[in-house]
């Protein structure tokens, strides 16, 4: 026998109460349980704890200043624990505002709370599709409300799959699954993130950080396209306010961005291992279906009593270019109005929408976001009949 | 509650705050089983009701076996005991995977038949919390146990949460000992206990969910044919994703035990430098190993019977090894890969394991190699969610697809080989070693600085949260 079990037999002087003396050919196969003892390795493992909480205290102090002098400062981070928060505070006749980013950046709650009389829940999700949110509303029986929902065609017709019917679904998964232990760390982790700059995982976590080394790829290589820096800040209530740095115009963060929406809003190729017909056939399909299933759950809301009004918001510069000439509004906002029967608001239709700058092309900044909306409200008002 | 939470932290320094801080012994056990509830019951508080309903059941089943007068009523009441266990694990883990099998079975008659679809919730580690219970029943009529009579204490046993919801499996006979005197604190336990679980955690959290998952995701979830780079680095990527995963949350579970001052043994031990699959399995998920082996493989006649009737024992006890992780065939694959490799072993060291070339150094590394690579093969059917994705990856590994896609970056290539790297050459290392007796041979200087690193590399990782892999078994 080890003399470490052996001793810790002797130290503890267990008494035999559970075993009987094993067999010999119980030994053999491994035999009953015995009394274990894990080896502690000597150490001076106390000037060792205070070492290591001094260096990891200092190069954590010192990371935190250098992430907030390139910029960065605290605020929440957008992920679906946040959104499970707010879509539980819908209530039956609640304003919720669901779709893309630019429902999430352009929309000022105080102002649609001046306007609508109600503070909208925002549930716009950063590249999401709306489907399996307007869908989430659709199927919950009480939800009588009004919808305001943002259309971005390039993330409204995005194909199941695709990362932004992924982050979609995993949103409401999470609403529907949630554990009481993950609804406590995000309470446990909001005060964190609202105190600490460098808690940003999509652009200062290891995995950001590993990602932006400049190695090149090998020639051919299918790589994912890249996705923008931090340039928003976010509150409780999920609004989302354009980083100043990003509102300058002209400023080297905002043309960074602008060059990142391009690939971005590019439809990719047709992969290899498809033949192309057979692929536009099936994103054909998908379309023909989005137009259905979006229209399914327009009437089923409808028909409790509910209200829905679908919102083009602003985009300016090479992106518009892009999205009118790859989603061109015939075929994607002109069709939706129609199948759905539902009103809609296209920013370019009315004058006093119209002419406002998105500084990365997609997005308006804090202060116009606010002006905005103080002007989009009267529209939603008429669109409704409110 | 994941280890790696927020919750968890605190929940953690709660409940280690109070535990050390209450004198009596019975109330720091009473509080344990508290904890391990709610630890549980974080999940889905319903389940929580479903593992005491068990738990309490195999108590009594054990008492009453206990008292049984002959070796029938014995075995009777053992019969009771696996077959409560095994029909929860079969109604919530294989419902759905039987119904879809016979359905499929009848449409080979010629039947059709549409089966409902059970909406059943799996509650989280019922694989492995029915083998801790399962053991005390099985070990009292294997007569090297006798049973407790505290509730409270089996109930502890089974649910103590370090080692709950994803092993490693321990045997009531290996806890309730441990139960019997308050434990002490041995000189460094405590810090030790905080190291492993740093390790842990890092394992976990840097190694697996950041450096590797991400790849091997891509890989294994890409529909199309891939060159045979990608494909074995996706391969590669996934064999170091779950050991990092389930060896970081074995080390945790340690480490959190020992910081309350019991002792759980180890689960892994270098598996990636095993030579031969029998040394492998030695080596891996230890726990699960062991228990198969004395209370199936053994009881099956184990390698005491004819040659062949040993090979058929080690086949079907790895049928059921690959079938306990999941309810799909593509885990009934990797397990009976396995069952084959150890047969084919066996045969090998009949043949040549007395042939004076068999232990010279280039054979080893050979049989490393060989090791190493089956290992990998069967990892395919393991990850892969259907046989479509995993013939697709197999042909692909074996060069079938030399116009198919290359979807890596270099980064993520240049990171697999280095982790792959590391992990290797660590186990090598360590092979013939523990982590004590390693860290008692580093000045306290090195240890201080890996241990910093690690703890900066969490911070800088922030994770996500993302579950472990073996919490879906």
């Amino acid at each position: 026998m080890p003399s470490s079990i052996s001793n810790f037999k002797k130290r503890l002087r267990l008494p035999r109460l559970f075993f009987r003396k094993p067999s010999r050919e119980e030994q053999i196969h491994g035999g009953p349980p015995l009394e274990f003892e894990r080896p502690i390795p000597p150490a001076p493992w106390g000037r060792i704890a205070v070492v290591i909480t001094v260096v990891v205290i200092i190069a954590t102090a010192g990371w935190e200043f250098y992430c907030r002098s390139l910029g960065y400062g605290p605020t929440l981070n957008d992920n679906e624990d946040l959104w499970t928060m707010k879509r539980r505070m819908v209530k039956p006749e609640s304003v919720v505002i669901i779709g893309d980013s630019r429902a999430w950046f352009d929309v000022d709650l105080d102002e649609f709370q001046k306007g609508l009389g109600k503070r909208p829940i925002q549930l716009a999700m950063a590249g999401s599709t709306v489907l399996p949110a307007l869908v989430d509303l659709a199927d919950d029986e009480h939800f009588h409300g009004t919808i305001i929902c943002s259309v971005v065609p390039h993330l409204f017709f995005a194909p199941p799959g695709s990362p932004p019917m992924d982050r979609a679904e995993k949103g409401v998964k999470r609403f529907h699954n949630q554990t009481p232990a993950q609804r406590v760390s995000q309470y446990l982790g909001m005060p964190l993130e609202e105190h600490i700059a460098f808690l940003k995982p999509d652009d200062l976590s290891l995995e950001a950080l590993l990602n932006r080394l400049p190695i090149a790829n090998r020639p051919g290589a299918l790589v994912p396209p890249r996705f923008p820096p931090y340039f928003q800040t976010e509150d409780r209530e999920r609004r989302a306010r354009m980083w100043d740095e990003c509102a300058k115009p002209g400023s080297e963060l905002a043309k960074q961005i602008q060059q990142i929406w391009i690939p971005l809003f590019t439809p990719p190729a047709p992969p290899s291992y498809i033949p192309k017909e057979v692929f536009f056939a099936q994103i054909n399909e998908g379309i023909k279906k989005r137009f259905a299933d979006v229209t399914a759950a327009t009437e089923k809301i409808r028909s409790r009593g509910g209200k829905i009004v679908f919102v083009r918001f602003p985009n300016t510069g090479g992106l518009k270019e892009l999205e009118d000439r790859i989603t061109p509004r015939e075929k994607t906002w002109d069709p939706l109005l129609k199948m759905t029967g539902a009103p809609g608001i296209y920013y370019s239709d009315f004058p006093d929408l119209s002419g406002f700058d998105c500084p990365e092309w997609s997005h308006l900044s804090a202060d116009d976001s606010v002006e905005f909306s103080r002007r989009l409200v009267p529209h939603v008002r008429d669109a409704l009949n409110l | 509650m994941l280890f790696n939470s927020l919750t968890f932290v605190v929940f953690f320094v709660l409940v280690v705050t109070l535990y050390w801080s209450i004198r009596s012994w019975q109330a720091r056990k009473n509080l344990l089983v508290v904890a391990s509830y709610i630890f549980y019951g974080a999940w889905n508080p319903p389940f929580a009701a479903l593992l005491f309903g068990t738990t309490a059941m195999d108590f009594w089943l054990g008492r009453q076996m206990s008292k049984a007068s002959d070796q029938h009523a014995r075995r009777r009441w053992l019969v009771a005991s696996v077959c409560m266990n095994l029909s929860m694990l079969g109604f919530f883990k294989y419902g759905n995977f039987l119904l879809q099998n016979f359905q499929w079975l009848l449409a080979r008659l010629g039947i059709i038949y549409q089966p409902p679809h059970l909406d059943i919730l799996l509650p989280v580690g019922i694989s492995f919390y029915t083998f801790h219970s399962l053991s005390y029943t099985l070990d009292i009529y294997r007569g090297v146990l006798r049973p407790t009579k505290s509730l409270r204490d089996f109930v502890l046993a089974v649910s103590f949460f370090p080692q709950l919801v994803a092993g490693p499996i321990v045997r009531a006979g290996d806890f309730l000992p441990q139960l019997l005197h308050p434990p002490g604190l041995k000189k460094g336990q405590f810090l030790w206990g905080l190291a492993l679980m740093t390790l842990g955690l890092f394992q976990k959290i840097v190694l697996a969910d950041t450096l590797l998952s991400s790849s091997a995701d891509r890989v294994f979830s890409y529909p199309g044919p891939l060159v045979a780079l990608d494909s074995w680095a996706g391969v590669l990527a996934f064999a170091g994703q779950i050991f990092f995963d389930f060896a970081g949350y074995s080390l945790c579970a340690i480490g959190a035990a020992l910081t309350l001052g019991f002792h759980l043994k180890d689960n892994f031990r270098f598996p990636y430098a095993a030579i031969g699959f029998s040394d492998f399995w030695r080596r891996w998920h230890i726990s699960l190993s062991t228990f198969l082996r004395d209370y199936l493989y053994i009881p099956l006649g184990g390698n005491q019977v004819r040659p062949f009737r040993a090979a058929l024992n080690l086949v079907i006890v790895m049928f059921l090894g690959g079938l306990w992780h999941g309810a799909a065939w593509t885990f009934v694959v990797w397990g009976l890969l396995h069952g084959s490799y150890l047969v084919i072993e066996r045969i090998c060291r009949v043949w040549f394991e007395h042939k004076p070339w068999a232990s010279t150094l280039p054979i080893r590394v050979l049989a490393w190699f060989a090791t190493y690579a089956a290992v990998c093969v069967a990892w395919v059917f393991f990850r892969a969610s259907d046989f479509t994705i995993a013939s697709r990856m197999l042909g692909g590994m074996f060069g079938q697809h030399p116009q198919g896609d290359a979807i890596l970056t270099t980064r993520e290539l240049l990171q697999i080989g280095c982790v792959t790297a590391g992990l290797i050459a660590m186990h090598w290392a360590m092979r013939d070693n523990t982590f004590e007796t390693a860290v008692m041979r580093l000045p306290p200087w090195t240890i201080a600085a890996i241990g910093s690193a690690m703890i900066c590399a969490i911070i800088v990782t922030q994770g996500s949260s993302n579950a472990f892999i073996y919490f879906q078994f």
